[in-house]
């Protein structure tokens, strides 16, 4: 066995150039053969091919021959081999999990596209395309975003069409200043008998469903319903306890991890001592870092789940997609 | 009747947000699978732990640290 691996690994880089030269091979190696779609014990020389044609469309000279000095040969379609996708690369057409942004961002994640009109539209978040609320519609979103080399115009790719503001305010009653006076002043009403007791109540917390956002593509070539390392959506569905998702983001690529928290109310930071409350989230473990902001999550069936936006070093935090939909009057 | 979990949650979790330290309010599930309030906290600190409850409306509560929670 070993000495007949040997005898074909010598064959092969005897015959190599020859086979590669042929009409359609990309690879030649080694392997089992395959009969009727069984795999059989013998060792042959295997020839991956773009496309498998008949025998009779190929001229002699492009045919795999039936054996090689001696050993048997199979051919097996592979289709055409590319290189992986970087998703932090200029990708055209562009699909879910490449990085994209605003031009005064960083960089976050193109999630997937969505319908509205009959015109698609890529799916990201508010803080991804337009900039947490501080862009103007119609600014335009770079693929890939400016972190990783995007400029304008030369990857310009979409427009920002439309966002949902989130409403961000102060860190809740952490403030020392306040939460003293509060109390003097408590003090204050008690020497005066009062029952009213005040409490360290700040602005009225606004609550917030989704961070996110629209752009549209300049040129519809320029982007494709593919999810890298996932492939296409099939429909979507509402995120419940315990349901195995994944998702492709620009940063840490693909990921799975498990929903384990529903109707979640949370706190999210958005930069130094700017805090936004989110209802109605589902929570995963850790599948996600910075960048990854704009991820379309899935389940196992590829439906369309959430929009990822947010986590911390053990959680990821995820607006349900049928809150997106809403709020931004798309669909798939 | 005793309200449901949700509603449990629903009632003192802006409270509970307004706490410092407290950086989440869910749903989820306790090591034998029955549903409770997980409460979200930055850090390990027992200050933060102290002021928490061990159940809320008669449902069991969780605390899990979960550190800050960052846009990403």
């Amino acid at each position: 066995m070993a000495n007949e691996f040997i005898t074909i690994r010598e064959t092969l880089k005897r015959n190599r150039k020859d086979l590669m030269q042929r009409a359609n091979v990309v690879a030649t190696g080694i392997g089992y053969k395959f009969r009727a779609g069984q795999k059989t014990p013998n060792l042959a020389i295997i020839c991956s091919v773009s496309r498998k044609l008949a025998d009779s469309r190929l001229s002699s000279r492009d045919l795999v021959p039936a054996t090689v000095d001696g050993t048997p040969t199979d051919v097996v379609q592979s289709g055409i081999i590319r290189a992986l996708q970087a998703p932090t690369d200029r990708l055209r057409p562009a699909p879910g999990g490449a990085s994209i942004g605003h031009r005064d961002i960083t960089a976050g994640t193109l999630g997937c596209l969505v319908e509205k009109g009959g015109q698609k539209y890529i799916l990201s978040n508010n803080h991804v395309l337009a900039n947490s609320n501080q862009a103007q519609i119609g600014d335009p979103i770079l693929q890939p975003g400016p972190y990783d080399g995007g400029k304008f115009p030369d990857d310009h790719i979409a427009d920002l069409e439309d966002f949902v503001p989130i409403n961000i305010t102060g860190i809740p009653s952490e403030c020392p200043v306040a939460t003293t006076t509060v109390n003097f002043l408590n003090g204050v009403a008690k020497l005066l008998g009062s029952n009213v007791q005040l409490r360290a109540i700040d602005v009225q917390q606004l609550e917030n469903l989704v961070d996110a956002a629209i752009a549209r593509p300049l040129n519809p070539e320029d982007v494709t319903d593919q999810i890298l390392q996932i492939g296409t959506i099939q429909g979507s569905i509402s995120g419940e306890l315990g349901m195995a998702v994944k998702k492709s983001g620009r940063t840490t690529q693909l990921t799975t991890g498990e929903i384990e928290q529903v109707d979640v109310s949370a706190n999210v930071q958005y930069g130094e001592g700017q805090i936004a409350m989110f209802t109605d989230q589902l929570m995963a473990g850790a599948m996600s870092q910075g960048g990854d902001s704009g991820s379309a999550v899935l389940d196992e069936a590829n439906r369309l789940v959430g929009l990822l936006f947010a986590g911390s070093d053990t959680t990821t935090v995820i607006n349900r997609i049928e809150n997106v939909f809403s709020e931004l009057g798309v669909g798939l | 009747m005793p309200p449901s979990l949700t509603a449990a949650k629903k009632k003192h979790e802006a409270r509970l947000l307004q706490l410092p330290g407290v950086v989440s309010v869910g749903i989820g599930s306790d090591e034998r699978g029955r549903e409770a309030i997980v409460i979200g906290i930055a850090d390990s600190n027992p200050k933060i732990r102290a002021r928490l409850p061990a159940n809320l409306e008669g449902y069991p509560v969780i605390l899990r640290i979960v550190g800050p929670i960052k846009v990403h």
